[in-house]
């Protein structure tokens, strides 16, 4: 299976059982892969794919490591 | 005194009188430093109607205990006055590295008093402390000011200027330093240039005394390793604020043609990732900073360079004048700094200019020929220009901000005239986000975001959600996050790196030697809200409920596109907001703290 690895940040990690990462299918774009882990698109403020900032249109390719920043951390 | 440079400089610039006086213990231990030692000499030594451009008035520039030591962020420094746009209390928070010299120079508090007849420069090496003539520099460009200042003197030594816009009392002018750094905001500016100051240069080299030792290295260690640490730290140093850019557009948060709409159909071309990739050279840190948010970046298109822009400048200087050009909005930047000009404010008046100039309310004849139309970058540039010099009837009209503007042209422009108490919005669209409308109706300043930047909390519990919880979140923000101001050292390791900020609590401990919590800072924060909310009392008559209202943009007109379209705020829900905050503050129903409330606070015998 091509996959991504997602790792939300911070408080994030709490829609994903506290884990540090999982697993997604790739060849979706990432707006749909949050939404496939039961994270609200629009509590997360950057989506970094390998190191560089992306939007949510972004596809997931295989092997990419997504980083998902929060947020509600700050306020 | 333990933790503090302990002494107060008054400058008194009708008669060149310099004065040292030790710093009261009294003040530090009930408003600790920074913005709360600015409010408490603003209450207490200005008289109560100085004109804010005049002699009385007074510019008083503040460190805190945390300023110039170590402690991630150390280099904020707090500006506070009368504010010539609003009427009201200002202050203004300046990264970069004055605010160490300062320290380091033995100053807690550098108050300028009276008013110069001709240009000078205040300069300070430790003890050496002269006003010298600056008709040579007036005139020019604050960033230009800076070079030759640090040409002259050398690079250890450390340069706050205005540009023109201060000179010429533009009511929102600001302060640059570290080429790319403001005071921004409410006018500190137009206050300096009132005074005929300049610049001031500084440089100290004076140790600080600490309570403890061990203690503050312990403490300040744990701190770094904290950020050092931080999951996001790559990803926010990287990116700095614009990492919020792309977000706020997704949510319908990003001000867009005069905040007629949140989101922006050409968002991508202001975007973080766009900017890095386009235009970014490299990182910049202020003081002490583990995480720096600064981007230095050069504009092939015009061979210039600047630092930022900022996602506010972003938002007010890019999407809501519909322009979806990086590049652009950078150089727009570079001038607004350059001129001395806060770029949120500029931003919502051109923003303002725009939208009469579509409605035809103004013409070619108002604007000097211009074809004022939103996405128009050259008119833009044109404005910046015209406003920082007041040139032209439009130039002058709207350097005096968007509420007196509207008030001279009215024919219903003050209804998108995007401010509270005379201050522009900055750069977040509240059509639907009550909790950061809340913030910004009853921000101490007028309409900013950083005293309590509440919106992620819309989002998170529903942002039209009109809850008592909200109300409850907006005042907590407002009581703690305004001690980083206090304390001189900058929030963001807090807000994107979260790092426990229990951390800081030994570290101001073994700094002062004074055992404080959260709860007692918090308590601090709340005196110095009620204590400006108070200064916004006896400075204006008729102060009140009114005067929090906000623009009637986001209770009367919703969006017609973007993710925010067809939503408002209820009036009668920003009014249901006023209601729970004032009752949760103490205040009565118009919005005054009542004496309880300031019996409680301990202020009343400073506001009697």
């Amino acid at each position: 299976m091509m996959s991504a690895i997602i790792r939300p940040l911070g408080m994030l990690k709490s829609y994903i059982g506290d884990l540090e990462e999982t697993t997604i299918e790739a060849g979706i774009p990432v707006r749909e892969a949050l939404t496939t882990l039961g994270i609200n698109p629009d509590l997360v403020a950057g989506v970094f794919v390998n190191g560089e900032q992306e939007s949510k249109d972004y596809i997931l390719q295989d092997g990419d490591v997504v980083k998902l920043l929060a947020v509600i951390g700050g306020g | 005194m333990i933790g503090y440079g302990g002494t107060i400089l008054r400058v008194n610039l009708t008669d060149g009188k310099l004065t040292k006086e030790p710093t009261p213990a009294q003040l530090a231990r009930d408003f600790i430093g920074g913005r709360g030692f600015g409010i408490y000499f603003l209450f207490k030594e200005v008289p109560k109607g100085a004109d804010p451009l005049g002699p009385e008035n007074k510019l008083i520039i503040s460190t805190g205990p945390f300023s110039g030591m170590m402690v991630p962020g150390a280099g904020k420094c707090d500006w506070t006055t009368k504010s010539p746009l609003t009427g009201g209390y200002a202050d203004a928070s300046m990264g970069g590295h004055f605010t160490a010299e300062m320290k380091y120079a033995g100053l807690d508090t550098i108050i300028l008093e009276g008013a110069s007849s001709t240009p000078v420069y205040l300069f300070i090496d430790n003890d050496k402390i002269q006003l010298l003539d600056a008709s040579s520099l007036w005139g020019k460009g604050a960033i230009d000011v800076e070079v030759e200042l640090k040409h002259k003197y050398g690079e250890e030594y450390q340069i706050a200027a205005i540009g023109p816009g201060g000179e010429n009392m533009v009511l929102y002018a600001c302060i640059n330093h570290d080429f790319g750094r403001q005071a921004g905001r409410g006018g500190v500016g137009a206050v300096m240039g009132s005074k005929k100051v300049k610049a001031i240069v500084i440089h100290g080299t004076k140790s600080v005394p600490v309570a403890d030792l061990e203690g503050y290295r312990k403490a300040g260690m744990a701190l770094y390793k904290a950020c050092k640490d931080a999951e996001g730290l790559a990803e926010w140093s990287r990116y700095g604020t614009t990492v919020v850019t792309s977000w706020c557009d997704e949510v319908g948060a990003l001000p867009t043609r005069n905040f007629s709409a949140g989101s922006f159909e050409q968002g991508p071309g202001l975007y973080g990732q766009t900017m890095r990739k386009e235009i970014v050279i490299t990182d910049k840190g202020c003081f002490g900073c583990p995480s720096p948010c600064g981007k230095y970046s050069n504009m092939k298109r015009y061979n210039t360079q600047v630092e930022g822009p900022e996602y506010e400048t972003i938002g007010m200087m890019g999407s809501n004048l519909g322009v979806g050009d990086i590049q652009a909005v950078a150089e727009a930047n570079r001038l607004a700094d350059d001129l001395g000009i806060d770029s949120i404010s500029a931003g919502s008046c051109i923003g303002w200019a725009m939208e009469c100039y579509e409605k035809g309310i103004f013409t070619k004849a108002d604007t000097d020929g211009l074809e004022l139309k939103f996405g128009n970058i050259e008119a833009v540039f044109a404005m910046i220009r015209k406003i920082a010099y007041r040139e032209g009837k439009l130039g002058d009209l709207l350097a005096q901000g968007t509420k007196r503007a509207a008030q001279q042209v009215g024919k219903g422009t003050e209804k998108f005239a995007i401010q509270v108490k005379g201050m522009e919005q900055s750069a977040y669209a509240t059509h639907n986000a009550t909790a950061m409308l809340l913030a910004y109706m009853t921000c101490d300043v007028g309409a900013h975001h950083n005293r309590s930047w509440a919106i992620t909390y819309d989002l998170q519990v529903g942002r039209e959600k009109v809850v008592p919880e909200k109300v409850e979140r907006v005042i907590w923000l407002q009581n703690f996050r305004p001690m980083f101001d206090v304390m001189g050292s900058c929030r963001l390791q807090w807000v994107e790196l979260g790092i426990d900020r229990d951390l800081y609590c030994p570290a101001l401990e073994a700094i002062t030697g004074v055992k404080r919590t959260w709860q007692d800072l918090e308590a601090v924060g709340n005196r110095i809200w009620s204590l400006s909310r108070m200064y916004w009392v006896r400075e204006n008559d008729g102060f009140g409920r009114d005067w929090d209202l906000p623009s009637p943009r986001f209770y009367t007109e919703p969006p017609k596109t973007g993710v925010t379209a067809g939503q408002i705020t209820r009036f009668e829900d920003v009014h249901k907001l006023l209601d729970m905050y004032y009752e949760q503050r103490g205040w009565d129903a118009n919005g005054i703290p009542t004496q309880g409330t300031l019996e409680t606070l301990n202020l009343s015998a400073l506001v009697a």
